[in-house]
């Protein structure tokens, strides 16, 4: 065994932690404060990121990218997180689909979609695959042709006609290129009848609806997405017509896309808010001085703390591991069970942390508050029950 | 004799609170642009409608102009109140139990001069707080902040505890400045008393008055209980894996946890205050010598945060929304744990306790 980093993965390590104690952390309280849900994002910050290759860290070398392992992104995406883990997943959110990318797009794809996204700073992706009425439906499909998706495509010549909308698409208002999952064949289980578009933001037929409000990683910005008579060219599928999932899920039947990263990415992003909560902790237990003595002295903040660190700790050694298999194309059920120790990881460090700074009657620490607030998110993208259920499927095949 | 039935005063109140509540109350807390709002101010017109339903006097006797209601009915009416607006429930809820207190510490004169008013006046709320007293000729000054006092930017009254007993202070008396709580980490209405100087005549010395003992826990099983009724109709109307979610066992346990966790947290808060309307029965052996209001303060928020989390997950994406209740739920949870005087205070109250 070997728990060294490499050089280079110690070098991206130290630039995220500069960029994101220098740059982020600044911004972080400010951006989540802003009332309006569109108005939070900061294209400053990804202008600045993206110059230090934070936006096209995923992808290939031979294609232009820093082609960076799993364990390099686990590590930037921790760090990142630990100063603002909204912000964090805007950046990782393109490698996410740079991965895709790289993995499913013919070679045309590449130069056509991939070139423009190296050359500019503020190209970020999206993938768009919930509707109002199919959340779980996608994620753990049951066989009824009914359930699922239902944004259809239908060939006509050259081109597919998009029509239908999108829910909750992250970067949806933003972004410069997307990966939308359509209907091609209702008539057949989700799986085996969807097709996956790239759909460029000036498609014609194409258009953002409103900016979701949510409790948490306000500055990430979620979006509806209309399409009515969108057109989309026959050389913009991606994969197979029908073979959406088969692509998106390298044959895992993953449809909630990314393949080998989404999971990681989630259980690192959680991380670095643990690693967050557990500096904040301890320095506050030190510099508060409730009656001449530092609260650090009090037995049940010492054991909260403790609490706090084991956790983290225990989820330092699962994200490493998860990202270091990745590194090595193993294949496991560990990337989801990493992703869902998470969710129960990184809320119970935020409470904690929440709890260490409650006490005047009255008032809240606005950091804590933010940390709870935003971990509270991972509930339903990372531990909701289908989530586990789906990795427990896995175990059990 | 163990008895759990309410009475039918106590049921007809329960009623008529649930629907005043989910007409008057609900459609107005509950709006989208309210949820989503960062600021939300206290709903004035709402609270004088339940104070001229008689909820802000409850806890007076019939003959002071008030109901006569006890600590039990008082625990049930904040539970409904808070099911529709913690904020409207807290600033009741301290009223009421205030007033009840301090009919029982005033002399027939003092009841005269300050709860007459108090009754016939819909907008006349009650804080309590601590200062230092100093004897002046015939009378007390006082001096001394006191921070976080529920109530203090709306009442007309303050009782202020000190070491002699309770000064009852009118607002508007000189000598009292008054600061409203900055951010909004706190339900109800909340500030900064500064004494300086401030002159009561000795005619205003009442004797202890205490606040309710289970406002914060009846409060938060109201949050709680909104959550679940909330996640319950959705679970039973949302559709996915072929079927309504509440028909998949991981729901239907988890709204089953739900319920455990009120269930048992109402018992814990019924138990105390029942036990603060009837002390004779720890000296009969039926209820332990243990401060049964901290154990309810103690379980109580603690369990409606993690239950009106749950209650959020059913929703999926919608649970993280802000223009749905969900998140305040869960916000509002989160403030009954963490107000100063949350579940932390109240379990090292019951450490005390048994330690002796």
């Amino acid at each position: 065994m070997d728990f060294e980093l490499s050089d280079e993965q110690r070098e991206w390590q130290m630039k995220a932690r500069k960029f994101a104690q220098e740059e982020i952390r600044p911004i972080s309280l400010q951006r989540d404060a802003i009332e309006d849900p569109a108005k939070t994002w900061d294209w400053d910050i990804i202008r600045k990121g993206s110059k230090l290759g934070f936006r096209t860290m995923a992808v290939p070398k031979e294609w232009g990218g820093e082609g960076t392992g799993f364990v390099t992104q686990a590590l930037v995406m921790a760090e990142l997180a630990k100063a603002d883990s909204a912000i964090s997943k805007s950046f990782s959110q393109c490698w996410k689909w740079s991965h895709l990318i790289a993995q499913s797009c013919t070679e045309d794809q590449k130069r056509r979609f991939l070139k423009p996204f190296l050359d500019d700073d503020t190209f970020v992706l999206g993938k768009g695959i919930s509707e109002y009425d199919a959340g779980s439906d996608n994620r753990l499909p049951p066989d009824d042709p009914r359930a699922g998706l239902k944004l259809r495509a239908e060939r006509r010549g050259d081109e597919w006609i998009l029509n239908g909308s999108k829910a909750y698409i992250a970067n949806g208002n933003i972004g410069k290129l997307f990966f939308i999952d359509a209907r091609t064949n209702p008539g057949v289980p989700l799986r085996q009848g969807i097709t996956m578009f790239l759909v460029p933001r000036d498609t014609p037929g194409f258009r953002s609806g409103k900016v979701f409000n949510k409790s948490g990683w306000r500055f990430y910005q979620n979006g509806e997405m209309i399409f009515e008579n969108a057109r989309v060219p026959h050389a913009n599928v991606v994969g197979e017509v029908n073979g959406a999932t088969k692509k998106s899920g390298g044959g895992g039947g993953d449809t909630t896309g990314g393949d080998l990263f989404g999971d990681l990415e989630l259980a690192a992003n959680a991380l670095g808010i643990c690693d967050d909560a557990c500096e904040s902790a301890l320095a506050h237990a030190r510099a508060t001085t409730p009656d001449g003595k530092a609260l650090f002295e009090q037995q049940l903040v010492q054991l909260k703390l403790n609490r706090m660190h084991a956790l983290t700790e225990a989820l330092r050694s699962f994200v490493l591991r998860v990202a270091w298999e990745h590194d090595r194309r193993i294949h496991s059920p560990n990337p989801g069970l990493a992703m869902n120790f998470s969710t129960d990881v990184v809320q119970e460090v935020t409470e904690l942390y929440m709890d260490l700074r409650s006490g005047a009657g009255g008032e809240m620490d606005a950091h804590a508050d933010k940390l709870v607030r935003d971990s509270f998110i991972w509930s339903h993208l990372a531990g909701d029950t289908v989530q586990r259920l789906k990795v427990a499927r896995r175990l059990g095949r | 004799m163990f008895s759990l039935h309410l009475s039918p005063e106590q049921l007809e109140i329960r009623d008529t609170v649930r629907d005043f509540v989910g007409r008057e109350i609900k459609p107005v807390a509950l709006a989208s642009a309210r949820l989503e709002a960062f600021e939300r101010p206290l709903l004035t017109v709402q609270l004088e409608a339940a104070s001229r339903l008689g909820l802000r006097t409850l806890g007076l006797s019939e003959d002071a102009g008030g109901a006569g209601a006890d600590a039990l009915t008082c625990a049930i009416v904040t539970e409904e109140l808070a099911a529709g607006d913690p904020d409207i429930a807290a600033v009741l809820g301290h009223t009421a139990g205030l007033a009840r207190s301090l009919e029982r510490a005033t002399t027939p004169a003092q009841r005269e001069r300050f709860l007459a008013p108090f009754a016939r006046d819909d907008a006349f709320h009650l804080a309590l707080a601590d200062a230092e007293a100093a004897r002046d000729g015939a009378d007390w000054l006082l001096q001394g902040a006191c921070a976080a006092v529920a109530n203090a930017p709306l009442a007309k009254l303050f009782m202020v505890r000190t070491r002699a007993g309770t000064l009852l202070v009118p607002r508007g008396t000189a000598g009292v400045a008054v600061r409203e709580q900055p951010g909004d980490w706190y339900h109800g209405s909340c500030g900064e008393l500064a004494f300086s100087n401030c002159r009561v005549p000795a005619a205003n010395l009442a004797g202890e008055v205490t606040k309710a003992a289970t406002l914060l826990p009846a409060l938060s099983l109201g949050i709680g209980r909104a959550a679940y009724e909330a996640a319950l109709e959705y679970a039973r109307l949302r559709v996915q894996g072929g079927k309504p979610i509440i028909e998949h066992q991981a729901i239907a346990a988890k709204l089953a946890g739900i319920a455990l966790r009120l269930e048992t947290a109402r018992a814990a808060v019924w138990r105390a205050a029942w036990a603060s309307d009837h002390p004779e029965a720890v000296a009969d052996r039926s209820l332990p010598e243990l401060p049964l209001e901290s154990i309810a303060e103690a379980y109580a928020p603690e369990a409606m945060l993690a239950a009106a989390k749950d209650a959020a997950e059913c929703f999926g994406a919608m649970g993280v929304m802000r223009d749905m209740p969900l998140h305040k739920y869960i916000r509002d949870a989160r403030i009954c744990l963490h107000s100063g005087e949350g579940s932390g205070a109240a379990k090292l109250n019951l450490a005390v306790a048994i330690t002796g």
